[in-house]
């Protein structure tokens, strides 16, 4: 089973360098932060579509489309509850609304164009300490493997009566004691053999450590960075002019 | 002789909270390019053996350790794990636990990288390694996609890429199907070839290591023996004093009174000797046994289990089951082999309504699963998953096993009676308030069967029952199974171990690729012996002893009863 | 508080970094129990975890939590909000075991809820780690602009701490003796001189209550009486309380615990490795 977002398509923002993708990820967090208009909120969030069109993984949209929505009528509802029940609210909840919904936009392009893999590595290329990143990537190998495992031990304790979806609350959380402990017990018992297996294999033996591997940083990451540090640097004078604010 | 490569001193070793020590004074030496077999029962010492090559212990674990590990002449106290890795190579049993990678190149990598051994060496070595195991191509797989055979191999070759000289695999193959054995194996074969490494494999599967330069067989943390392979193999008794699965054709001559050293090892040596000595069956007996399996299949009961082409196909489109027809009668005893992947658990698993068929129909007592629900099929077919650590939560046996009653409804008095029952079944009487999560693997199996008993349910499902338990184990929990089957159970078992369908089932269903390749009764199948072996199932040794005779048999037993003097 | 550091020079520490966060993001998974507000909070069954990780695993279940909970955005949603998801799970798993052991000073310190004291213990450092955990993100939040911290807060604040009092003391019961037995509990596997040594304990443990509950009633009363979430009573007044929070969490220490463990292993009997196979 396989939960991941990642869309193997073939397209030059796939073989972005991870790193880059990540500057993108928070350039566009940014760039989403610099004004609370519904106007410009709509042309970045219509940037990042475009973009996403580029990529070939608007097909995933459709995946996190309820949640898309579903926050939206959240957040318009919210602020105008908060925002005094009047027309300012509703406009300010909508560039909110619009604020939120790029970032989990821009989230789900960033996840769906690069392998959990490269997401490891990328932070191990941005100075994060080896043991961190492995620390990591490790759990994010092992999250299908015990998903599944939690499938199966739900499998087993359903052959065995157990019915999850009667009683009320409270009876309902404490039903998941007999999935949770199985759970739990069947991977924390491998703890000891997973840390022999790593020290048998000279895990933290050098200090020095080489990689696999190699950073293939290219023109394309050049120009992408480019750009975006020219659509910073304009939201930011726009902003310093006076506009929007 | 040179300085042996690992020489192994009056070695002590207590785990912390232990009483008893798990190496007791343990001395073996082994030379460059030697291929040592260990062997014993499950708490022999045999994994504690393996990790004191390396120095995890004494380092990883607070122990006590007493005597020297010395590996090239450097005692294993004087440096860092990190420093014994280079030389010895460890291999652990359960795979999932030692790959850490996101993809199968990057995992052959990592141990070098820890090294700091320079890109273009890593580069070489990965391909180099991969090729050695067998799985080129697979660079860019993630670990998790792969088989548990191949995730084995890679484990090898990840530590292959470390290029140690001694090599220490520990039981590589319990936990795979026979297809992912036969490929660790041919890995294990080609690495004994070479002079310059040194081979230790712990082994449970003795008609693996005739191979073998030496076995050292391991009792109760002591050597019981340490001498070449053929000599051990032939001594039936001292292994079964061990607790180790002795070959069954070795067992059959020992059985007649044949002297240890006169005792052939394999089904080829076997008929040898047979002959020679003007031994012959007795065609009359074998009649009889063939008689007696059909008398038992008139015995059985009303159909239970009645699936009629069924198809499965998983959301994904993957279709895991064509087609199949299957009627199972009540008091049957009844195995489903095949490969990992060929659909046999999809099967029984539609027999209590974990899944549901896409075509056809599966009807339990005349009526179509799907009617039922998974609670009340589950009170008339049981069914106990291949890992015990998948179902167990409780602080206490007796909580545990009241689970299913307790969940269903029933009065304390009564839940009681069937705990009592249950644990009667599996000989686990008295041990209510033990913690099961401190019981042995093979209690906790039972444990797992207890608490699916005390719905009593008319159907007992066991998927692999067998896995990760030494001989006596294995042995003990199959007892069980046949002692509920003679009293009225019908038993389905899903498992890898052919001599456990020999021994125990009466009737056995080969799935490959989602469809039946074989049905019929235990003798008939393995009969069969080119078609298995097409399917990469290999009957046990006394299967195709007999089989050469042409008289099927299915235990060394029935082997002793056709058996005649000429 | 520089164990969050040193742990990592421990193999078992950043494999059980790896395995808790591992589990965490996959329960949340075939359990995803049901939505408040898809993307931001549900009711997930998970949540029991962070406590139950960081008084067994000590500071690798605080960055379990942490990992854990970032991981759970990746296989749905990354957003500048999981920053602060981050940051309040770490806390979510650091605070209970400091707390902890400055409840349990010069007493058993053993992380377990056997007897009703305990229980209680449980429950107190489940509510204080949610409403920071709680705190930490409903600020963030608020800094971004996009909610009032009142209503973030409410939300995760209930449900981290329901689902972690209902479930968390039994998960802990049924786990605490394997760990143990396993030799996995975190004061088994640092050295003393690993973990901070704590200072005025007492106080740090009055600081951290205060600290937590003037983030919430700052919080939520400079969130009802301003329209603007960025308010800089909000911005300023809860990041001064939480400052204090943190402040509080090194002065609880921890190596008290560690070394009663190590006084305790002097004596004979105490189970550490055993090994199944």
């Amino acid at each position: 089973m396989d939960p991941s977002l990642y869309l193997d398509r073939n397209t030059w923002v796939h073989r972005l360098d991870p790193r880059t993708k990540m500057l993108l990820l928070i350039a566009t967090f940014v760039l989403a932060f610099v004004f609370l208009n519904p106007v410009y909120e709509l042309v970045i969030l219509a940037l990042v579509v475009f973009f996403g069109y580029l990529a070939k993984v608007l097909s995933n949209l459709r995946r996190i489309r309820f949640i898309l929505i579903v926050i939206a009528i959240f957040t318009i509802i919210i602020w105008f509850i908060f925002g005094g029940g009047n027309l300012g609210g509703v406009i300010y909840g909508i560039s909110i609304a619009i604020r939120i919904d790029i970032t989990i936009i821009a989230g789900m392009i960033f996840l769906s164009t690069t392998r959990n893999e490269e997401v490891a590595i990328g932070l191990v290329r941005l100075g994060i300490p080896y043991r961190f990143g492995f620390a990591v990537s490790t759990a994010l190998r092992l999250v299908p493997t015990i998903a599944s495992t939690g499938l199966t031990i739900g499998q087993a304790q359903r052959s065995r009566g157990l019915d999850l979806d009667s009683g009320n609350l409270i009876e309902r959380i404490r039903k998941y004691v007999p999935l949770l402990v199985p759970v739990f017990v069947s991977t924390i018992r491998s703890t000891n053999v997973f840390s022999m297996a790593l020290e048998s294999k000279g895990f933290g033996a050098s200090p020095k450590r080489t990689f696999y591997l190699q950073p293939t940083i290219s023109w394309r990451d050049g120009v992408v960075l480019a750009v975006l540090v020219a659509l910073l640097v304009a939201a930011f004078v726009l902003r310093a002019i006076g506009f929007g604010g | 002789m040179a300085e042996p490569v690992i020489r192994i001193e009056d070695l002590t070793y207590r785990y912390r909270g232990q009483r008893e020590p798990a190496l007791d004074g343990v001395s073996l030496e082994v030379a460059e390019g030697e291929f040592v077999v260990v062997m014993g029962h499950s708490g022999a010492g045999k994994s504690t053996l393996c990790v004191s090559l390396n120095g995890l212990i004494p380092h990883f674990f607070r122990g006590r350790m007493g005597g020297e590990v010395r590996i090239r002449g450097r005692s294993t106290r004087e440096g860092r794990v990190g420093e014994f890795a280079r030389e010895v190579g460890l291999v652990f049993q359960d795979f999932e636990a030692q790959l850490f990678s996101t993809n199968v190149a990057l995992e052959v990598a990592f141990g070098p990288e820890n090294f700091a051994v320079e890109h273009d060496e890593m580069v070489r070595r990965v391909k180099e390694v991969l090729g050695q195991v067998r799985l080129e191509g697979f660079e860019n797989r993630q670990p998790a996609t792969l088989s548990g055979g191949q995730k084995q191999r890679l484990a090898i070759a990840s530590v292959l890429a470390i290029e140690p000289r001694i090599l220490c695999l520990d039981e590589p193959t319990t936990d795979l199907d026979p297809i992912g054995k036969m490929g660790v194996f041919e890995i294990a074969e080609e690495l004994e070839e070479r002079e310059d490494v040194t081979l230790v494999i712990v082994e449970h599967e003795t008609e693996e290591t005739l191979d073998a330069d030496r076995i050292v067989v391991l009792r109760d943390g002591k050597i019981a023996a340490d001498r070449p392979a053929r000599e051990v193999l032939r001594d039936v008794e001292l292994l079964e004093e061990s607790r180790v699965m002795p070959l069954p054709v070795a067992r059959f001559f020992k059985e007649r009174g044949i002297a240890i050293e006169e005792r052939p090892l394999t089904p080829q040596e076997g008929l040898e000797e047979f002959k020679r000595r003007g031994w012959r069956v007795d065609a009359e007996r074998h009649q009889k046994l063939v008689a007696a399996d059909e008398a038992r299949e008139k015995d059985y009961g009303e159909p239970l289990i009645e699936v009629e082409n069924l198809t499965h196909r998983y959301p994904n489109g993957v279709v895991a089951l064509e087609d199949v027809d299957l009627t199972v009668h009540q008091g049957e005893f009844l195995a489903i082999v095949g490969q990992n992947g060929s659909g046999k658990t999809t099967l029984v698993k539609h027999f209590n309504g974990l899944l549901e068929p896409t075509e056809g129909s599966v009807r339990v007592g005349g009526v179509e699963t799907v009617k039922q629900g998974i609670r009340r099929l589950g009170e008339r077919v049981g069914y106990v998953f291949q890992n015990p650590d998948h179902q167990i939560f409780s602080d206490t046996v007796a909580d545990e096993v009241s689970f299913g009653p307790r969940i269903r409804g029933l009065g304390e008095t009564e839940i009681e009676e069937r705990v009592k029952e249950a644990l009667a079944a599996v000989g686990l009487e008295g041990r209510e308030e033990e913690d099961p999560f401190g019981m042995t693997k093979g209690e906790r199996q039972r444990v797992a069967v207890a608490s699916v008993l005390a719905v009593r349910p008319e159907v007992l499902i066991l998927d692999e029952p067998t896995t990760g338990l030494d001989y006596a184990e294995q042995q003990r929990m199959m007892e069980l199974v046949r002692r509920l089957n003679e009293s009225g159970s019908t038993i389905i078992i899903v498992t890898h171990a052919m001599w456990v369908v020999a021994e125990y089932a009466h009737r056995a269903v080969v799935i490959k690729d989602g469809r039946v390749a074989l049905s019929g009764t235990v003798r008939e199948v393995f009969s069969h012996e080119e078609e298995l072996r097409d399917l990469a199932l290999r009957p046990p040794h006394i299967v195709s002893f007999g089989n050469a005779l042409g008289y099927p048999v299915v235990s060394v037993e029935e082997m002793l009863q056709i058996t005649g003097e000429g | 508080m520089k164990e969050i550091f040193t742990m990592w020079r421990h193999t078992q520490m950043v494999v059980l970094v790896a395995l808790s966060a591992a589990i965490y993001a996959a329960v949340l998974i075939p359990f995803k129990g049901f939505a408040i507000v898809p993307g931001f909070i549900e009711i997930r069954p998970a949540n029991a975890f962070p406590v139950v990780f960081g008084l067994l695993f000590g500071p690798a279940g605080a960055w379990g939590s942490a990992i854990g909970n970032l991981i759970g955005d990746f296989f749905g949603t990354l957003t500048l909000g999981s920053i602060g998801g981050f940051v309040g799970n770490f806390f979510l798993g650091l605070l209970p075991y400091k707390v902890w052991g400055a409840f349990f000073r010069g007493r058993n310190m053993e992380t377990n809820v056997d007897t009703g004291k305990r229980l209680l213990a449980y429950v107190a450092v489940t509510v204080l780690a949610s409403a920071v955990c709680a705190a930490i993100i409903s600020w963030w939040i608020a800094v971004l602009g996009l909610y009032p911290f009142q209503v973030f807060f409410a939300l995760i604040f209930f449900n981290n701490a329901i689902i972690g009092g209902v479930i968390g003391p039994i998960l802990l019961y049924a786990f605490y003796p394997r760990v143990k037995r396993w030799g996995l509990l975190w004061t088994e596997i640092l050295e003393p001189e690993e973990v901070s040594a704590s200072r005025l304990q007492r106080i740090g443990n009055l600081l951290v209550w205060i600290g937590t509950i003037g983030a919430v009633v700052v919080g939520v009363f400079f969130g009802l009486s301003s329209k603007n979430p960025g308010t800089p009573g909000v911005v300023i007044g809860v990041a001064l309380f939480l400052i204090v929070v943190v402040i509080a969490s090194l002065m609880l220490g921890g190596r008290e615990q560690v070394e009663a463990v190590e006084a305790e292993e002097e004596e004979p009997g105490a189970p550490r490795v055993s090994r199944a196979r």
